[in-house]
């Protein structure tokens, strides 16, 4: 269930709210959906829903869904066959696939007839649109949705000062200067280089400020998504053969038995996920079936199903049968190195877990502990026992650090970006940079243009930016006449 | 043949005017009692396309000033157009206003500005001779048909009591003459008072009433009425003009030469050349201000009270005062411009100045080429009163008195491009109004006009205000080159103030232009076929796509001519069009992403928002903070309340429900209404 695009806002929303289900979710997963029924008219008007809550440490789970065909989403997934639930009313619904009618999950289903912004900033006048176009379908009869509103985009605001308020805000707040700047110089250039003495060095300069920013967004962007792991959780997928102790670690690592653990090969069939908070980071867990050819059709498709995951983490912790190794620790390297291979896309991104060493000889143990550290082409290995929580504290140790890693130490480092909404305002600022690189020498209009964009894009997250704004900075910056 | 016609306007021989004019318009009484649909106060800028476009959509027209032979004067710089304004004058003439066959008649140094910049934002400017564009915009006023003009200074305005269901509004019913008590009556009245009304002139420390050295303030009976009985919001401008300085006093040859284009490009969609021949054009001269010139200004503050009373003043650089105290230490640029072939005067642009008159002569003294320079006339400053815009309806019609439109300086603006556009707006709905006809907006997203009212309306002043294509959001789709195309259609269908002859014409370019982008598109080929036909291009082979003739347009090195020659059969009948056709390639994949942004724009333009809210005692929930804004500036639309800084999304949408629901229960009561009086009967 991935967002077509990180949107929220409309009017109804579903919550559903669930008793957990077996397989690992928060205790409570509770289904929001938000529906705006703007009529189809509007080619942009699509429908889109989004886990509004964050993955991974959050206890309840809300959905929502927004657009055109929110009511028909309401209508087919939550039982409403003959009518629209009353607004604002929660009803405790079973929550059904719409094909194969099976029951997903119980909940809580809100419906908000009326438009509601989202929690990303509404694009100018967007949201006036939205609201006109529900205004057709009966907008006045719902007294106070303005309050509502209010109290959404209040909570947005609030949100969005305290994710600007830090060094992120100050980042971004020190490019939008930058931006206006450029704007302001290229507009000065445009409007009054003719009549007034603007020297031509600016427009080199800001050729200079441009590519800077470009490269210094585009850098940004490659941040490896760390800040949205912090937001959503960093996925963590347990893989490996068959019977190596999958399930076992997983139980242990959540501390409680959520997984079937049993000596049978091939015990879990599909992905068992759980959340948790690991040294304050969030992780989502997932428990997959081991690998191995099978002809039993549910464990072919579970071991696709894993193979999917492995190839989706953020960490890979790849369980071993210490049993299975060879006793020479050159020749336990190798086979590392086989195993690896086919249990992974790349290596970097793993750790790589030998289980059941309580089964070993505590010679070769500690000879494997040693030596196969720092064995080129290997991952961090460790040795642990599930059985006797041998090692375990030391794998934990190596786990937090490798987390830790992924999300970005916020006391540490460049400023991260926490929101998948500022990634695609980003790459289109970045995106509009381009486009006055490459207008610069033939046509100055349109690359203006491109700084206009870039502005504008940036301006969605940091505040919007007026012609007033732009001509303040050129009165400032030049001497301009009547 | 359309064409032929266009070009015979320009040969057209101006007539005698002081022969024709005095007979005319210097006699009032026969107009006492007399009925007009629309009544033109000024003759400037504003005033003259005012009278002009209103007698164009069919109103019986009076035009008032205070001296008929200033009609069409220009008062400050001798030049029309630039960047920004140049495209103002393009779409007054889309629209048949005046300005810019003024000025391809009496244009006497022609230049595209920005002309490496980008199409978009090329400014389109000449230097004027005075005498000519004051002879052509007399000369086309008089042969205007139902349009009348008159001398004379109005005294008051007429209005009726105020409503007394809704207090506070009142109705226009016509003006009264200073001479005697003359009441001239009129359906509407446009007001283009420019900086006469409570004008006063500053010259060093002396301070005298005037809208313009040697005329006189407008009446104080007019500011009166404006503040007084309509209870309208002014403020105070200030504006200055330099010294004009004697030509043969400065040594040129110490200035840098300033050569027009060798090839003058008309104003007018109508015009295919200037009246002045090529080599007919006069030069502009090119100086800087040096260390002493900074010495003379800080040395005379103390004589200086315009420039003392720069409190609050604008945030660019209305005078050389104001340039060399806010930017010290820096050379400055002084253009030399010609005031007319046979004026034997310079024009000092950036030499604004408010100096007694033997320290201006100091201070450009100080200036190379004018070390010996003999000033004619000082320059000086002007404060004059204007009334706050955002009492204006996008018809720049004063909202609380029906009949009342305001244009040009009197709304805070500067420059003849800027007053010109709106005198031809307020006009055109003047007489719509005067005609029972309802008033014509023009959209942000579909000109600079739009851009600079909806600016003017929804925003106010602080300081004069400039057009600059900085302003325009859709300044790549707002071009100079399709004014026409933009606004002429618009201006024969919807408003009226358009001759059936140039609408004509517009359709004519507008289906060759159709025409040609379809042949462009038509021509398909492969990226081999093209390198064959156009060897000396770099198309790059490595894309095995095929292109059209469109694509291959915007490519920079390629030009329409060179695709026209090589397929002649379909492209050489659109040659006229060449350059139009290349520009539009270029910028039609943007403006193509405009578009759907200016429709939404649109939309919410079209929604409007009645004018009579009390904001304050509004039953929804709306910040205090929001209720102020709103009251204060009165969006006409849901648009421009958007776009007002402190509007939040949910007040939009409060106001907008709080608007369905009244609108609703309105039509309800009149329904009831309608009911209970058929049954009384």
């Amino acid at each position: 269930m991935l967002p077509l695009r990180p949107v929220c806002g409309g009017i109804w929303r579903a919550a559903v709210h669930t008793v957990r289900m077996s397989r690992g979710a928060p205790p409570y997963r509770l289904f929001s959906s938000t529906c705006d029924g703007a009529p189809a008219a509007l080619a942009d008007a699509d429908t889109i829903f989004a886990l509004s809550s964050g993955h991974g440490r959050c206890g309840v789970a809300v959905v929502r869904v927004s657009g055109p065909a929110s009511a028909t989403a309401l209508r087919c997934m939550a039982g409403f066959t003959q009518r629209l639930p009353p607004p604002r009313t929660a009803l405790l619904r079973s929550i059904t696939d719409p094909r194969s009618t099976e029951v997903l999950d119980r909940g809580l289903v809100l419906w908000f007839p009326g438009s509601v912004p989202g929690l990303r900033p509404a694009e100018a006048g967007e949201f006036t649109r939205r609201a006109f176009q529900a205004g057709k379908l009966g907008l006045t009869e719902v007294e106070g949705l303005g309050d509502l509103i209010h109290a959404e985009t209040e909570a947005q605001r609030r949100q969005a000062l305290r994710q600007m308020s830090g060094e992120l805000g100050r980042l971004y707040q020190d490019w939008s200067d930058r931006l206006k700047r450029c704007l302001a110089h290229v507009e000065a250039f445009i409007d009054f280089s003719e009549d007034e003495l603007i020297e031509d060095g600016v427009l080199n300069r800001v050729d200079v400020s441009v590519s800077d920013l470009q490269a210094e967004i585009e850098r940004h962007l490659k941040d490896e998504r760390r800040g949205e792991r912090l937001r959503s959780g960093v996925q963590v997928v347990i893989a490996g053969a068959t019977n190596a102790g999958k399930s076992s670690l997983l139980n242990k690592l959540c501390q409680r038995p959520a997984a079937i653990v049993s000596p049978i090969a091939g015990t879990t069939r599909d992905v068992v996920e759980t959340a948790l908070d690991l040294g304050g980071f969030p992780v989502l867990l997932s428990d997959t079936a081991g690998l191995r050819d099978s002809s039993d059709l549910v464990e072919r498709e579970g071991v696709r199903r894993a193979r999917e995951r492995v190839e989706q983490a953020d960490l890979t912790l790849v369980v071993v049968d210490s049993a299975h190794l060879p006793s020479e620790v050159d020749r336990a390297a190798a086979f590392l190195r086989e195993h690896l291979r086919s249990v992974l896309p790349d290596t970097d991104r793993c750790l790589l877990v030998l289980n059941k060493a309580d089964l070993l000889p505590e010679k070769q143990r500690q000879k494997l502990d040693t030596e196969l550290r720092g064995v080129s082409g290997l991952p961090a290995v460790r040795l642990i026992s599930c059985q006797t929580n041998e090692g375990l504290k030391a794998f934990l140790t190596v786990l937090h650090s490798s987390v830790k890693t992924l999300c970005g130490d916020p006391l540490f480092g460049a400023p991260t970006l926490t929101q998948a909404r500022h990634r695609a305002h980003l790459q289109r600022c970045a995106a509009a940079l381009a486009q006055y690189q490459r207008y610069r020498d033939t046509d100055l209009a349109l690359a203006a243009e491109g700084v206009r964009l870039a502005v504008t894009s940036l301006g969605r997250i940091t505040g919007r930016v007026g012609a007033e704004e732009i001509l303040d900075i050129i009165f400032k910056d030049f001497c301009i006449g009547k | 043949t359309n064409r032929e016609c266009a070009s015979h306007m320009l040969r057209k021989k101006l007539p005698f005017l002081h022969s024709l004019l005095s007979p005319v318009s210097r006699h009032v009484g026969h107009l006492t009692g007399h009925q007009y649909d629309v009544i033109v106060v000024g003759g400037g800028h504003a005033g003259t396309e005012a009278a002009a476009a209103a007698a164009r959509v069919g109103a019986e027209t009076l035009l008032i000033t205070q001296k008929i032979h200033t009609i069409g004067a220009l008062s400050c710089n001798p030049s029309l157009g630039g960047v920004g304004k140049g495209q103002l004058v393009k779409e007054v003439d889309a629209l048949d206003g005046l300005c810019g066959r003024a000025g391809d008649w009496a244009g006497i140094h022609f230049s595209i500005l920005n002309r490496r910049k980008g199409p978009a934002v090329w400014g389109p400017r000449a230097q004027l001779d005075r005498q000519r564009y004051r002879d052509f915009i007399q000369s086309e006023l008089l042969s205007t048909p139902r349009l009348t003009m008159v001398e004379g200074s109005v005294e008051e305005l007429l209005v009726t009591e105020p409503n007394p269901e809704e207090p506070g509004h009142h109705r226009v019913t016509g003006i009264r003459l200073a001479n005697g008590s003359h009441a001239i009556s009129a359906r509407s009245v446009v007001l283009t008072t420019g900086t006469f009304l409570s004008g006063s002139l500053f010259v060093g420390q002396t301070t005298s009433p005037g809208g313009r050295i040697g005329d006189a303030p407008s009446s104080a009976g007019l500011s009166h009425t404006l503040r007084e009985r309509l209870g309208l919001r002014t403020g105070r401008l200030r504006t200055g003009t330099p010294p004009r300085i004697v030509k043969d006093s400065v040594d040129l040859s110490l200035a840098k030469l300033h050569l027009p284009d060798s090839h003058p490009t008309p104003f007018s969609f109508l015009n295919t050349h200037t009246h002045c021949k090529p080599e007919e054009q006069l030069p502009c001269y090119l100086t800087f201000t040096t260390p002493g010139v900074e010495r003379v200004v800080r040395e005379s503050l103390q004589l200086n009270c315009h420039i003392q009373q720069d409190t609050k003043g604008p945030r660019y650089c209305p005078s050389i005062e104001s340039r060399v105290l806010r930017f010290p230490g820096r050379s400055h640029q002084v253009w030399l411009e010609p005031e007319g072939v046979t004026s034997d005067l310079l024009y000092p642009q950036g030499l604004s100045m408010t100096m007694p008159p033997d320290i201006q002569l100091r201070l450009i003294r100080e200036i190379p080429p004018m070390r010996r320079a003999e000033i004619h006339t000082p320059g000086y400053g002007v404060q004059y009163d204007f009334v706050c815009p955002t009492q204006l309806s996008p018809a720049l019609q004063v909202k609380s008195t029906q009949g009342l439109f305001l244009a040009g300086q009197i709304n805070g603006t500067t420059g003849y491009e800027e007053a010109a556009a709106q005198g031809l707006w307020a006009g055109a709905n003047a007489a719509r109004s005067a005609l029972s006809m309802p008033t014509v907006t023009l959209s942000r997203t579909e000109s600079y006009i739009g851009v600079l009212i909806d600016d003017l309306v929804s925003r106010g002043v602080t300081e004069p205000y400039r057009m600059f294509t900085s302003r325009a959001e859709f300044r790549t789709s707002l071009r100079p080159d399709n004014a026409d195309l933009r606004l002429t259609p618009k201006g024969f269908e919807e408003v009226g103030c358009v001759s059936s002859v140039r609408y004509q014409e517009s359709l004519r370019v507008r289906n060759s232009l159709q025409d040609a982008l379809t042949a462009l598109q038509a021509l398909f080929l492969s990226t081999s076929s093209w390198k064959k036909k156009l060897p000396s291009v770099p198309i790059s082979e490595t894309k095995s796509t095929l292109l059209t003739g469109l694509d291959l347009l915007q490519y920079n090195d390629v030009t329409f001519e060179m695709l026209a020659s090589a397929f002649p059969e379909s492209l050489s009948s659109f040659m006229e069009f060449a350059q139009r056709l290349k520009i539009e390639a270029v910028y039609k994949p943007h403006c193509d992403l405009n578009k759907k942004e200016i429709e939404r724009i649109q939309r919410e333009e079209n929604m409007s928002l009645p004018q009579d809210i009390d904001y304050f005692s509004l039953p929804v929930s709306l910040s205090d903070e929001v209720r102020e804004i709103l009251d204060r500036v009165r969006p006409s639309t849901l648009g421009a309340a958007t776009r007002l800084e402190g509007i939040t999304p949910a007040a939009v949408v409060n106001l907008l429900n709080y608007v369905r629901v009244t609108e609703k229960k309105k039509e309800t009561h009149r329904n009831q209404r309608q009911q209970e009086h058929t049954l009384k009967f």
